[in-house]
């Protein structure tokens, strides 16, 4: 568990780092994710750094694609590529896109940026690899105002009609968006009761708490009639107080001393 | 006499040749078996065919990812629908990763939405296609340039969207002829006082009763059937600019964006030349039958000939 831990604050550091380094990005929508994204790269996706398109690999779609610095250090620490080109982000010919572009970034299973498409995307996949008949599972997360998209619920029916089990979606709800407080912008809550009355498979956990991110995959890996929903209570910029629940970090490159400040409350000497 | 025969159910046969031959070939419905003809389809292939309901842009993000994991999907549904109402899941999630994601869209033109009325009839398709990069565009003639479009499309390897009709298709060529994509096909080659480009089968009829009307009265018009879109065939197109010195587009679509612009485009850079366009002229239509909409929207073989006419007065100047 340590390790999890340990990977998580190894995400945290490395997004406010290349953010810092390149000049441009999202800081607080990737801090809320990366406890999940360690989980799930350092713990439990079947994924191979030496043959990143294995075609029975498990599968990871970051629907907010927004947050993808997160995605790429876990990529980069999980070995997909060089650490040392997470600077590089952004930057002309980088393999990091501003948003995810699966045909640069080995390793990326999904081109995403454009919001609402995730568990669209997941479904397909899903739906390919049972016609190839492998054990896989496809993991998504999507924000939680991302799901003010129409097309998300289109894809919510489609997962439950075509029995998605081995889809398994995480929503990280930290309760702001690009805008401002979810509950200001817009009428999405309640989503739990959205979710079950779709027919999915829903848990509702603490999106940074490790052993409720392993046990709720494990649940939902055994669920294989329906999709799986994970509503994840998050922290908008957690990790670094002057960021967490201030939705002026959601696009914001920190100072020289700001990123310090940064990295010493995540515990870094980076 | 005219004989009709369904590009709908042309490409679902085709797309069957492709099924029984390679696993890899799934198809996505937006519930468009119906339209398709394909319900009978469905049923053979249960496990190949998703039908996720009135929802296009699910339709085409379940696409990517059925075409990110190794699979070479179709989408059938209204060429509208699927053009403009999924134009970001096209170019986002299909285009840009360059994926091999073939579109049918259905009542592509007035004459394919006929009495539906404008909600159904698309004249913006093949446009919004063209602006795809690396997106091949495809407007057959008919059903048997559909089928050939299907299967030939299958083998591209970037996404590829094919114009279907209302199932009520005039049927242009009689017989099979050896149809190759990304060329073009020469229904009149002789002819040197103007071109005409044109694509779609009723089109095509009216252009070429345009070619002979204009032939009595001694007007020689070369006629070219345009069939794919992107990526044209310059070097023939070109050679018949040279040839005629004058073109005339003739397209059932909006004259800004598809085979007009096309042409425009092309004759601008590699051989000007004056070219009159017919098509929508910036409008929509309203319902109709097919025939007498085109003729009431200035596709009749009126308008071609006396566009003929106006390009021999251009080359004057």
């Amino acid at each position: 568990m340590n390790t999890l831990e340990e990977a998580a604050r190894q995400i945290r550091k490395d997004v406010v780092t290349m953010i810092y380094e390149s000049g441009d990005g999202h800081p607080s929508p990737a801090l809320s994710i990366a406890d999940i994204l360690a989980v799930l790269y350092f713990h439990v996706m079947n994924i191979d750094p030496q043959n990143p398109k294995k075609p029975d690999r498990d599968r990871f779609i970051l629907s907010k694609g927004h947050a993808c610095t997160a995605l790429y250090a876990a990529l980069a620490r999980r070995g997909f590529f060089p650490v040392s080109a997470l600077s590089t982000f952004r930057s002309l010919h980088s393999i990091l896109q501003g948003h995810p572009y699966q045909n640069k970034t080995p390793g990326l299973d999904s081109t995403t940026g454009s919001l609402g498409h995730g568990i669209s995307i997941g479904l397909g996949m899903a739906l390919a690899c049972r016609i190839q008949r492998y054990q896989n599972y496809i993991y998504v997360i999507i924000g939680d105002g991302e799901q003010e998209e129409g097309l998300i619920w289109e894809a919510a029916m489609a997962a439950v009609k075509y029995r998605a089990g081995r889809l398994i979606v995480f929503a990280d709800c930290n309760g702001l968006q690009s805008g401002g407080k979810i509950s200001e912008v817009s009428g999405l809550e309640p989503l739990l009761p959205k979710w079950e009355a779709f027919g999915w498979h829903c848990q509702s956990i603490n999106g940074h708490n490790i052993e409720q991110i392993l046990s709720a995959i494990q649940n939902a890996q055994q669920v294989l009639d329906r999709p799986s929903m994970i509503l994840a209570r998050t922290i908008k910029g957690k990790g670094v107080p002057f960021m967490e629940n201030n939705n002026d970090w959601h696009k914001k490159v920190p100072t020289k001393e700001e990123l310090q400040q940064a990295l010493k409350a995540l515990g870094g000497d980076q | 006499m005219i004989h009709l025969e369904s590009t709908r159910i042309a490409a679902i046969e085709g797309i069957e040749t492709l099924m029984n031959t390679d696993k890899r070939y799934v198809m996505v419905f937006a519930d468009s078996v119906k339209v398709f003809r394909a319900v009978e389809f469905v049923k053979k292939y249960p496990d190949r065919c998703f039908d996720v309901g009135i929802a296009e842009q699910n339709a085409v993000a379940v696409a990517s990812g059925l075409a990110s994991s190794g699979l070479i999907p179709f989408v059938a549904t209204y060429a509208g629908f699927l053009t403009l109402r999924a134009c970001d899941q096209i170019r986002t999630f299909v285009a840009y990763p360059h994926l091999p994601v073939i579109f049918l869209g259905a009542n592509g033109g007035i004459a394919g939405g006929e009495r539906e009325g404008v909600t159904h009839q698309f004249i913006e398709d093949l446009g919004i296609a063209r602006m795809m990069p690396g997106m091949t565009v495809v407007s057959p003639a008919d059903a048997f340039e559909t089928r050939q479009a299907v299967l030939q499309g299958a083998q591209q390897e970037g996404p590829v969207y094919i114009r279907i009709g209302s199932g009520r298709d005039p049927r242009f060529y009689e017989k099979p002829y050896p149809f190759q994509l990304n060329k073009v096909s020469v229904v009149e080659e002789r002819g040197n006082d103007a071109v005409i480009f044109a694509a779609g089968g009723a089109i095509l009829h009216r252009a070429r009763e345009a070619v002979q009307r204009l032939k009595a009265e001694g007007v020689e018009t070369a006629l070219v059937n345009v069939h794919t879109l992107k990526p044209l065939d310059a070097e023939t197109i070109v050679s018949y600019l040279k040839k005629t010195r004058g073109a005339v587009t003739i397209e059932d679509h909006t004259v800004i964006g598809g085979l007009g612009s096309a042409i425009a485009e092309l004759a601008t850079q590699q051989f000007p030349v004056p070219i009159v366009r017919l098509g929508l002229q910036d409008t929509f239509a309203e319902s109709g039958e097919a025939e007498p909409l085109l003729d009431a929207y200035g596709m009749g073989v009126e308008d071609i000939c006396k566009a003929v006419k106006q390009v021999l007065l251009l080359k004057k100047l």
